[in-house]
């Protein structure tokens, strides 16, 4: 039987018992629904949480170590010598320095190059920590430098991402702040600080003078609350100030795979430094949260959708048995078993076509409900998405695919029953 | 073109078997009209679907339209069915769901692999010819709950005619119509067995067997 015959005449059975098509469309498109809504949410969710926990699965954070037995061990201070062997270890690919300024930065004046509603007498501290320029490169702002400046120029800074959304969501809104605009109309903002001032007393430097940060990029391996400039800076300002040098406070390590992560932090710890895992293991729990969370809910959708299964399993082996005559008519006017099987699975397939067809539009439908209502009844707060759904093309094929799937996996014993059925006993 | 011989087909009946057809002969020469006569329960419709290749389960010799019928796979029966014998029944055997025309077109939708098989809309036009032939050509759109029984058994024959094949097999044609409606399909009959076709009609209406040019009595599982 050539397809479009079988195409046609399931077409015409399937018209012809329209409650049952309707029935059967319904449990696929059931399934197909919630199998691409559960699946879409778990990405969507995945989504915002890498941009909450931008946790990178191929940096390692070396701080010195909480209990050092001094260089004898290997351990001790992250000095430049440290920073050489960490660098030389096996998959390690890249070592950046990280050092806090132990100079007071603050600024008591609003930023030039934005328009921004400062209150009046407002000062707030800078917490800077320098970093290697390699660490923040791919971060950058197009055109701009980030080394350590000839004297009386800005000194460029990069900021956490986070910071800025979390500045707009929550600071701003609690003091009553304009809201700045997104990162690259931020480009080239310059802050005016006082170099030596805190806020804390007794924690103002002898020497105070002004300077100028310059923001030239915004980089998720900032710290939130900081703001990173050249590690040579840093130790222009501790030699200015007269800080005795006391090694690196951390050293980032970039490995070549995830999986390498595990060996390098092994060889890090023997070396007698320790890992801080903090914000990994805070990203990599949320993460293994939302997958587990997601692909429950996936499973539970695959359930549905196995129900449904059997549910146009049980529909079409009725109607196989209620058409017994015309499936014995078809066979007297020449359909061999093969094209009676053929038909019932074209019918099922076409069912499961139209209910993942169907289905897929219901998920789209209600995740764009969720959106809308999430929008209007959740309050805003850092990093809210726009959307809690994620809706690749390849969710759309998978929906009607394991639609049409469970459908025909329901149709195949059916399929089998009708093909048995022995034309010259039914047939009168 | 009907040739059967020592035909001998037994049913179950719990533990014992029932032999309904025994040694049964006959021959029916291309072209001719022959009713086949006897009381229900005879073994009339079981002669009718032997030569049809519908029942395979028999014993003995059976050669229809060229083929021999015990020598074919279940394949091949199906490509006989759908291309070598028409069928008409008692109870007209229309799908209830499809109009009179996708009723009729449905032989065509069966072509074995290997034949030429004509696209839907060709095949549509050729179901259209076999139904202006019997007349119903205006009422091709009607479900078959819409046609009075002779009309449905119309559609039927039809049906049985779209694949042009050289032997009618016919079950009680005009056991559930009128009078009228019965001399129109004998009147059908008739103009195909002169147009070439051969017709093996089972019946126990005189009506049918006297217009056929052979008839033959089936008792006790033989024919005479």
């Amino acid at each position: 039987m050539r397809l479009r015959s079988l195409v046609h005449l399931a077409s015409l059975n399937l018209r012809s018992d329209l409650r049952g098509t309707a029935v059967n469309t319904a449990a696929a498109c059931v399934g197909a629904a919630a199998l691409v809504f559960f699946v879409a949410f778990g990405m969507g969710v995945g989504q915002a949480a890498r941009l909450l926990f931008p946790g990178d699965a191929r940096l390692v954070e070396v701080v010195p170590g909480a209990v050092s037995l001094g260089a004898a061990l290997g351990g001790g201070a992250l000095d430049d010598a440290a920073v050489g062997r960490l660098r030389e270890l096996r998959g390690v690919e890249g070592a950046w320095r990280r050092l806090a300024l132990r100079v007071p930065i603050a600024a008591s004046r609003p930023p030039e190059g934005v328009r921004m509603n400062w209150p009046t007498g407002f000062t707030v501290q800078v917490p800077v920590v320098g970093v290697d320029g390699g660490l923040v490169a791919a971060d950058l702002a197009p055109g701009r430098k980030f080394d350590d400046p000839p004297a009386g120029e800005a000194i460029p800074v990069l900021a956490s991402r986070r910071l800025l959304e979390v500045y707009n969501k929550t600071i701003a809104p609690a003091w009553n702040l304009r809201r700045l605009p997104p990162g690259l109309d931020l480009m080239g903002l310059q802050i005016p600080v006082q170099v030596g001032f805190s806020i804390i007393p007794q924690k103002t430097e002898d020497r105070v003078y002004d300077a100028r940060l310059a923001l030239a990029g915004l980089s998720d391996r900032v710290p939130l609350y900081s703001l990173a400039v050249p590690v040579e800076t840093v130790r222009r300002l501790h030699k200015e100030y007269g800080k005795a040098d006391a090694g690196y406070s951390s050293v980032v390590l970039e490995v070549a795979r995830p999986d390498d992560v595990p060996d390098v932090a092994a060889a890090v710890r023997r070396m007698g430094f320790a890992v801080d895992e903090g914000e990994r293991a805070m990203a990599e729990r949320v993460g293994l949260a939302i997958t587990v969370t997601a692909g429950a809910l996936a499973l539970l959708a695959l359930l549905m959708t196995a129900l449904a299964a059997l549910a146009i399993a049980q529909s079409l082996s009725a109607s196989v048995r209620g058409r017994t005559r015309d499936i014995a008519i078809l066979q007297s006017l020449g359909a061999t078993a093969g094209d009676v099987r053929a038909l019932v699975l074209a019918e099922a397939g076409l069912v499961g076509l139209a209910g993942g067809v169907v289905g897929v539009g219901i998920a789209w439908l209600s995740a764009r409900g969720v959106d809308a209502a999430a929008l209007r009844l959740l309050p805003d707060f850092p990093f809210r998405p726009t959307t809690f759904f994620l809706f690749p093309p390849w969710i759309f094929a998978l929906g009607v695919g394991v639609s049409a799937a469970a459908a025909l996996l329901g149709a195949l014993a059916p399929a089998a029953l009708a093909a048995r059925i022995d034309p010259a006993r039914s047939i009168s | 073109m009907i040739s059967l011989r020592h035909i001998r087909k037994c049913f179950r009946d719990g533990e014992r078997e029932v032999e309904v057809l025994r040694d049964l002969d006959l021959e029916v020469a291309r072209g001719g009209f022959t009713a086949v006569v006897g009381p229900s329960g005879s073994g009339k419709s079981t002669l009718l679907y032997i030569a049809g290749a519908l029942d395979a389960d028999f014993e003995g010799d059976a050669v229809v339209a060229g083929r021999d019928l015990r020598s074919l796979s279940v394949r091949e029966r199906a490509a006989f069915r759908n291309g070598s014998v028409g069928f008409v029944f008692q109870s007209f055997n229309l799908l209830p769901a499809l109009p009179a025309v996708e009723n009729t077109l449905l032989p065509g939708l069966f072509v074995p692999p290997g034949s030429p098989a004509l696209p839907l809309g060709q095949l549509r036009a050729r179901a259209l010819e076999a139904l202006d032939r019997v007349g119903l050509a205006d009422k091709a759109e009607r479900l078959p709950g819409r046609l009075s029984g002779g009309e449905r058994q119309r559609v039927a024959i039809a049906r049985a005619l779209l694949s042009r094949p050289a032997v009618l097999l016919a079950d009680e044609p005009t056991g559930n119509l009128d009078a009228v409606s019965g001399e129109a399909v004998i009147q059908l009959f008739s103009g195909m067995v002169r147009d070439g076709v051969t017709v093996l009609v089972v019946t126990h209406e005189e009506r049918v067997s006297a217009a056929a040019g052979q008839v033959l009595h089936l008792e006790n599982g033989r024919l005479r």
